[in-house]
């Protein structure tokens, strides 16, 4: 009995001791391993134990010196040179060095590296971001060269202004290759290693139930981590999730439904956090249904939907919305000439008589089956959006289908007539926005033809906004603006802030736009 | 008996083999490309292709099938697409926190279920039988998240009696090393009485969630296996040999009422092993059930074929074995 107690009291005071922050996950990570992976999750992970070589400010997509204390390019932004910082180390005790990068950044780029993981390895990101791998034609990157122990050098194919921010997001971590050679195929897996110079160390992960994280003690912050323990619970239902948040047992969480808003507000030991707006929902409208081929039906049916209604509605604080297809925090890149569409039935309904569709006509509007960051409850905001097209004339069909098969039907011509989607940034720069959606042939919107739909004008303007380094890339994103703004090809009709929550005894969490930021500096008193 | 034993087993075969293929046939109906669900918007056409032949799903289908039987019986269940786990250790690792809820919720079920039965059809058309027969319809009909939320909210949120989900509790979680996986067990090996003590508070709301439809059906059925033992002609014997009613209820009357009992515990027991994903998923108790889940949602092939083919496996065997406690219970029934 006295050996129970003085065990129960030794236990009690170990955990005194030690000051563990309990972050309420949304699901599992897929791995452990940078540049293997690009969801949530995982990311959200990786960002504690991980450091990148480009940070970003907090609340912001503003590069600012990560792992590497400073870059600088030629003035055609073909060759990069980063410096690192000194002194600083893996979690294993060994040195980042610039050839460490290299390692990393090889196994990303080069899919004959053979420190890759065969088990299902989807390095796809680097290529999607990148232009393509080693060897492909569109390969940004060129040449990896170590110009000396801290200083390490890209030389690209093409010019890439942009080339400090993509590096720097989330999914590129710098792991420690005596790790990643050490472990081999278990590297990332529950089973492995995990191996960063973040603020905190892998303990353990035990899968659909939680990964437990340490304080690194040499990290090369002063005076962070401020928590000792971090642990990841895993709890996938929200309600569940919410529960646990009012209960305790968890101290901060992301992913709360909007609807739960004013439930965070009226609780007094919970605080509502809304993360930066970076994302579009938006409603497409593909020419090749025949009606939607004349701009002027297209900007039509933008002037017909109450959009400012429809966000007051379905997302109340949690979203704005205007004519732009970029969010606002790319202020920089967007047209002063742009606001948003009139919202004006009459006129809509004008415009359509003036294309020829003076009574209307049948459009099959798709919405999808399950709940995404910028369209929490889609088939309602759908129903909203179909009211306002019958008022000017405008036979709305609601369709969906299965997420698998709505993502790869919409790429098969003709593809849907009008569809809602959307996008999270991946990196702080309008190309990661304009491209995948504006950039022909574009996958998902097809001419009157079939053909998967090129607008000249835009391309050439999205090829020199790439390649164009400097404040003069901010001019032709204006005109980008403006253009898309013009076509109507895809309504934004939200730019939503996801809503997350902690107790107030949590302090120092400033959320990141890009979906995850390091909780290095995260406390709770 | 060993006979009898030894041809239900060989009988499994034909019955697991055909489970496997319907559930191998059934993957390849539903709609959608796996790496298309797997990429999500971002998937450009080339790497959907590049995924699936990483993951071996342009192979004919017969080659996909064939595969797979070999390496089950291998003992490799494949690894699964999303999370590269090898889905057999994953499988091993949360078994243990699924059959242990599925024995907590089982065992509650059937402790109070059966009294709560013996006593309903003893006490026909009273006050008590109506009430376990309202409750039991009650407890049918009870949607089991809407339950589990609701005890959440009372005894976890408000009243802070219980927690609100997981195994154990995070601090302990952190340092405690299982042996076994049956957690109730663990604590008690290791020396470590409160963690078996914080398991337990953790498996309360989620057994009671669970267990809530078993002991409303288990209830209804022990009263009328009794009621029917009851007005059988040696029970009547029984009491005009002067035997105590509560001798005659419980030595002569249930262990005969039992056998449909038992056979329904059985079938209950078997299905809660395979099918308490509403239960993991409010809270977020780490099992089978909500791994499958997982894997049809996420169109992980590996995950769900051998998911069910574990789930349909312990089935099976539970039947087996309920079928084999019936001659425990009623020497009559002869095996040849």
């Amino acid at each position: 009995m006295k050996k129970l107690l003085v065990g129960l009291l030794a236990a009690l005071s170990l955990g005194m001791a030690q000051k563990t922050l309990v972050f309420g996950s949304n699901g599992e990570p897929v791995s452990l391993e940078p540049g293997n992976i690009t969801d949530g999750i995982s990311i959200y992970v990786q960002h504690q134990i991980y450091d990148t070589l480009v940070d970003f400010k907090p609340g912001t997509t503003e590069p600012v010196p990560g792992l590497a204390e400073s870059w600088e390019s030629n003035k055609e932004a073909t060759v990069w040179t980063f410096r690192l910082r000194r002194g600083v180390r893996f979690h294993d005790g060994t040195e980042l060095t610039a050839e460490a990068v290299k390692f990393n950044v090889e196994r990303w780029w080069d899919p004959k590296n053979p420190t890759r993981i065969d088990a299902a390895a989807r390095y796809e990101i680097w290529p999607y971001l990148f232009g393509g791998s080693k060897g492909e034609e569109g390969s940004i990157l060129k040449e990896i060269q170590v110009v000396d122990k801290y200083t390490i050098r890209f030389v690209l194919s093409k010019p890439f202004p942009a080339f400090p921010a993509a590096i720097g997001s989330g999914y590129f971590g710098i792991a420690s290759p005596t790790a990643i050679k050490k472990d081999g195929a278990k590297y990332g897996s529950p089973t492995g290693s995990a191996i960063g110079t973040g603020p905190f160390r892998l303990v353990e992960w035990r899968p659909g139930d939680q990964i437990v994280l340490e304080r690194n003690p040499n990290f090369w912050k002063p005076g962070l981590p401020k928590v000792d323990r971090l642990v990841f619970k895993v709890i996938k239902d929200p309600a569940a999730r919410l529960a646990a948040l009012k209960a305790g047992t968890i101290d901060f969480t992301t992913d709360i439904p909007p609807a739960n808003l004013k439930d965070l507000e009226g609780d007094k030991n919970l605080d509502a956090v809304f993360r930066p707006s970076f994302n579009v929902g938006y409603l497409a409208l593909n020419p090749s249904h025949k009606p939607l081929a004349d701009k002027r039906v297209r900007q039509a049916i933008a002037m017909a939907i109450n959009k400012k209604a429809i966000v007051q509605a379905f997302w109340g604080r949690l979203g704005v919305t205007d004519g732009h297809f970029t969010p606002p925090s790319m202020k920089a890149f967007q047209s002063p000439k742009v606001t948003d569409y009139e919202f004006n039935p009459q006129k809509a309904k004008a415009l359509l008589a003036q294309a020829g569709y003076p009574n209307g006509f049948d459009l099959e509007l798709w919405y999808m089956p399950v709940s995404r960051p910028y369209f929490p409850t889609p088939k309602e905001i759908a129903e909203a959006m179909a009211a306002d097209l019958s008022a000017i004339g405008i036979r709305v069909k609601l369709q969906t289908k299965d997420w698998a098969s709505y993502l790869a039907d919409r790429k098969k011509s003709p593809g849907f007539q009008a569809y809602m989607l959307g996008w999270n940034g991946d990196y702080g720069d309008p190309q990661n926005f304009y491209d995948p959606h504006f950039l022909g042939p574009i996958a998902d919107l097809f001419d009157p033809q079939g053909k998967n739909l090129v607008i000249p004008e835009l391309n050439e303007l999205l090829v020199k906004g790439a390649t164009t380094p400097g404040k003069e890339r901010e001019a032709i994103y204006q005109r980008v603006d403006e253009l898309t703004f013009d076509l109507a090809l895809r309504v934004p009709i939200v730019h939503s802030q996801p809503l997350l929550a902690k107790r107030k005894n949590v302090t120092g969490w400033t959320p990141s736009p890009l979906g995850s930021e390091s909780f290095e500096a995260v406390d709770k008193r | 008996m060993g006979a009898y034993f030894l041809k239900r087993l060989l009988g499994l075969i034909p019955v697991l083999l055909g489970i496997t293929l319907l559930v191998f046939l059934f993957l390849q109906l539903i709609p959608g490309d796996p790496a298309e669900a797997l990429l999500g918007e971002r998937a450009s056409a080339e790497e959907i292709a590049k995924l699936r032949e990483k993951l071996g799903l342009n192979k004919p289908l017969y080659v996909q099938y064939l595969t797979f039987l070999g390496n089950v019986l291998r003992g490799d269940l494949g690894t699964s697409a999303v999370s590269t786990i090898p889905v057999a250790e994953e499988l091993k690792r949360r078994w243990p926190a699924t059959f242990e809820l599925a024995l907590a919720a089982t065992a509650l079920a059937v402790l109070l279920g059966i009294p709560i039965g013996i006593l309903a059809a003893v006490r026909r058309n009273t006050l008590w039988d109506t009430l376990s027969m309202s409750f039991s319809l009650v407890g049918v009909s009870m949607p089991v998240f809407w339950l589990g939320l609701l005890l959440v909210y009372l005894f976890a949120v408000n009243l802070h009696w219980l927690p609100t989900g997981g195994r154990l509790s995070t601090d302990l979680s952190i340092d405690f090393q299982p042996l076994t996986g049956f957690l109730l067990l663990d604590g008690l090996l290791a020396g470590k009485p409160h963690v078996t003590w914080d398991a337990l508070r953790h498996l309360v709301l989620p057994a009671i969630t669970l267990g809530t439809i078993p002991l409303a059906i288990i209830t209804r059925i022990t009263r009328s296996a009794m009621l029917e033992v009851l007005s059988q002609d040696y029970v009547r014997t029984a009491r005009a040999k002067g035997l105590a009613e509560r001798q005659v209820i419980l030595k002569h009357a249930l262990r005969n009422a039992l056998l449909p009992v038992v056979t329904i515990v059985g079938l209950q027991f078997g299905t809660l092993l395979g099918g308490a994903i509403l239960t993991e998923t409010i809270f977020s108790w780490p099992g089978i059930g909500s791994y499958i889940y997982e894997g049809i949602l996420n169109r992980d092939y590996p995950v769900v074929q051998a998911g069910v083919l574990v789930v349909a496996t312990s089935f099976v065997l539970i039947n087996l074995i309920v079928d084999l406690s019936y001659a425990l219970l009623d020497p009559r029934i002869q095996y040849r």
